[in-house]
């Protein structure tokens, strides 16, 4: 058939891409994923309001022309919070995957591939860190280290602690997935073929593992951000994330609720783009896993 | 009793050295010198001194971590850095048995709309009324409390605008001040298991035995009851220790925004007067209750189930 000898010209990730876009909920997530990158990235230097100075003479505003989304309990400008807390949130996510990636993905794809101590040691740090259940070691690192954090390095080192404390809770799961599929790919015959020829195992890694777990690292990655923009939350709101006047969403929920019934946007608004991110990063990451399943190859 | 129980008690004491151990060393690491902060301004070295033995810091570390781990076997905590001398039990005791009743009803509840749920969407799979259920309960498991809570809020008002019945907004001691807080709770745990039990009973449907017992003519009640039902409801069990891990964060955010006395409340209390040893003790305590709690389905399930106990 011509289709069949077209799919195996094209090179894989044509293949990948050409799959994605055939998802109707993952273009679409994807392109408010992109959308709600490029306000947080452009949004401030755009809409320059202030997101700390506040307006006396505009305390809870209904949305007017001097602040588009009006105002919360102080007079702070809702869309420059706003804006600034969805930085502060997929900032944090970058980072969180970002350690998920060098530490849970790396140590799994070492520990599976070589075995020995380095498993032990690898699966016996996960298991001791799984031990503890949901956010319970994310909010304790933040608690004992938070203040000290924030005195000596200022509202960068709070960020990187969130992210540091949010990643204990996820680096472990990644570690496991990846090493479990390590321990699957390194019996299969084309790895026990490129070593029967001589391969090193720096070339059979590069080669043959990291491609066959690109996919997964991907996937979980993508679904793992939904997790990790609710827990910063959740840890800014307990007043373990980022500081105040700094804004950060789960932070501009709660702080408005007690004013709910006089000003309802100032807590549906952080709320309505809160649940955007989680939407829009788990169809994606659920049209992602449809992408790399080997099972749905042309 | 077979190798899974063995094997769970044998684990056990890894997992309670796990929170035991990196619990300690977080608030061994932890920077400052409480004692120091304690005394205020003043400067007093046999103060300092005599402060220091009395919590234990002038000791190694491995000293302290086995004087921790006793005290934790005796049932002490430790003592409190911000009210001087206070045994920390004294301050966390009261919040255990709040939080505990508050996550039981909440557990409670979603077990008694998540398996019917799912039950009911198993039943009538494929139809209009199944998919927008599961889609509600998939809603409600990806909905933060955070979240949740305004929506309820809003409604509540509204109600109450219009001279309504409405509940109080936040507080404890009355029994309507339960409501909100245990339904924010139950919620996430309720599409969790809802979809699960879906997923469980689908599965029991396709089994051959069921289609014997249509085919020796069996009533469609008798079928669903005795022969698909039992069966089902196995893995549902499991789902009771997850379940519980997600109550514990919960109840963080819902005790905290609801200003219920529980142990969620008073650890934050804690984090804002820096009283390290409260926090210690609280994650201990929330993480043993899920430990217990995996330990306790795990027990049931292989009570129930006959296979697991000779597969191991």
């Amino acid at each position: 058939m011509a289709g069949k000898t077209q799919a195996r010209d094209r090179s894989l990730w044509m293949t990948y891409w050409l799959r994605l876009r055939s998802n109707r909920a993952s273009v679409v997530s994807l392109i408010g994923l992109i959308l709600l990158v490029g306000l947080a990235a452009f949004g401030p230097l755009i809409y320059t309001k202030s997101a700390i100075t506040p307006d006396y003479k505009a305390i809870n505003a209904q949305p007017l022309a001097a602040h588009w989304f009006g105002t919360d309990n102080l007079g702070r400008d809702t869309l420059a919070r706003l804006l600034l807390g969805l930085r502060v949130s997929l900032i944090v996510a970058f980072y969180v995957e970002g350690l998920n990636i060098l530490l849970g993905a790396t140590l799994g794809l070492l520990a599976g591939y070589f075995g020995g101590i380095l498993d032990v040691l690898v699966t016996r740090l996960a298991d001791m860190l799984f031990a503890f259940p949901g956010l319970l070691l994310a909010i304790l690192v933040a608690a004992s280290f938070g203040a000290a954090v924030t005195d000596r390095f200022g509202g960068i080192g709070r960020l990187l602690l969130v992210a540091g404390s949010l990643s204990l809770v996820s680096w472990p799961l990644m570690a496991r997935l990846v090493r479990s599929q390590v321990l699957v790919l390194r019996e299969q015959e084309f790895v026990v073929a490129s070593r029967s020829l001589g391969a090193s195992d720096a070339w059979i890694i590069v080669r043959h593992i990291l491609p066959n777990v690109a996919g997964l690292i991907a996937v979980s990655s993508t679904l793992d951000v939904a997790g990790v923009v609710v827990n910063e939350s959740v840890l800014s709101l307990l007043g373990l994330g980022i500081q105040p006047p700094d804004p950060s969403i789960g932070k501009m929920i709660v702080d408005s609720m007690p004013f709910l019934e006089a000003n309802p946007l100032q807590v549906f608004l952080p709320s309505a783009a809160l649940m955007l991110i989680v939407l829009t990063v788990s169809f994606l990451g659920d049209g992602l896993r449809d992408v790399f399943d080997p099972r749905s190859l042309p | 009793m077979g190798n899974v129980i063995l094997r769970r008690f044998v684990s056990l004491p890894f997992v309670i050295f796990s929170i035991t151990f990196i619990t300690f060393w977080v608030g061994f690491l932890a920077p400052g010198d409480p004692i120091l902060s304690m005394m205020g301004g003043r400067n007093d070295q046999a103060t300092y001194e005599r402060l220091r033995h009395l919590y234990g810091l002038d000791q190694t570390w491995n000293d302290q971590y086995f004087r921790y781990l006793g005290g934790l076997l005796r049932g002490d905590l430790g003592l409190s850095f911000r009210y001087q001398g206070r045994p920390v039990v004294e301050i966390v005791s009261g919040g255990i048995p709040v939080s505990v009743s508050l996550g039981a009803v909440a557990l409670v509840l979603s077990l008694s709309i998540g398996v019917p749920v799912g039950i009911w969407a198993a039943l009538w799979q494929n139809t209009t009324a199944e998919r927008l259920s599961m889609a509600a309960m998939l809603m409600l498991y990806s909905i933060p409390s955070f979240v949740l809570i305004p929506i309820f809020r809003w409604v509540n008002y509204q109600f109450y605008a219009r001279g309504w019945p409405s509940l109080p907004v936040a507080g404890w001691g009355q029994p309507e001040h339960w409501i909100m807080p245990v339904l924010v709770l139950a919620a996430a745990s309720v599409g969790y298991i809802a979809r699960l039990t879906r997923v469980s009973m689908l599965e029991v449907l396709k089994q051959d035995y069921l289609r014997t017992a249509y085919a020796k003519g069996l009533g469609q009640n008798r079928i669903l009851w005795v022969h698909a039902f039992r069966n089902a409801v196995l893995p549902i069990i499991t789902v009771v220790g997850p379940s519980v891990a997600f109550l514990v964060t919960g109840a963080f955010v819902v005790e905290n925004i609801f200003a219920i006395p529980g142990i969620g409340f008073l650890s934050v209390q804690a984090i804002q007067q820096r009283d390290y040893p409260v926090i210690q003790s609280t994650t201990v305590i929330l993480a043993a209750a899920v430990v217990l709690m995996n330990l306790i389905t795990d027990l049931l399930y292989s009570l129930l189930d006959p296979r697991i106990r000779v597969e191991g």
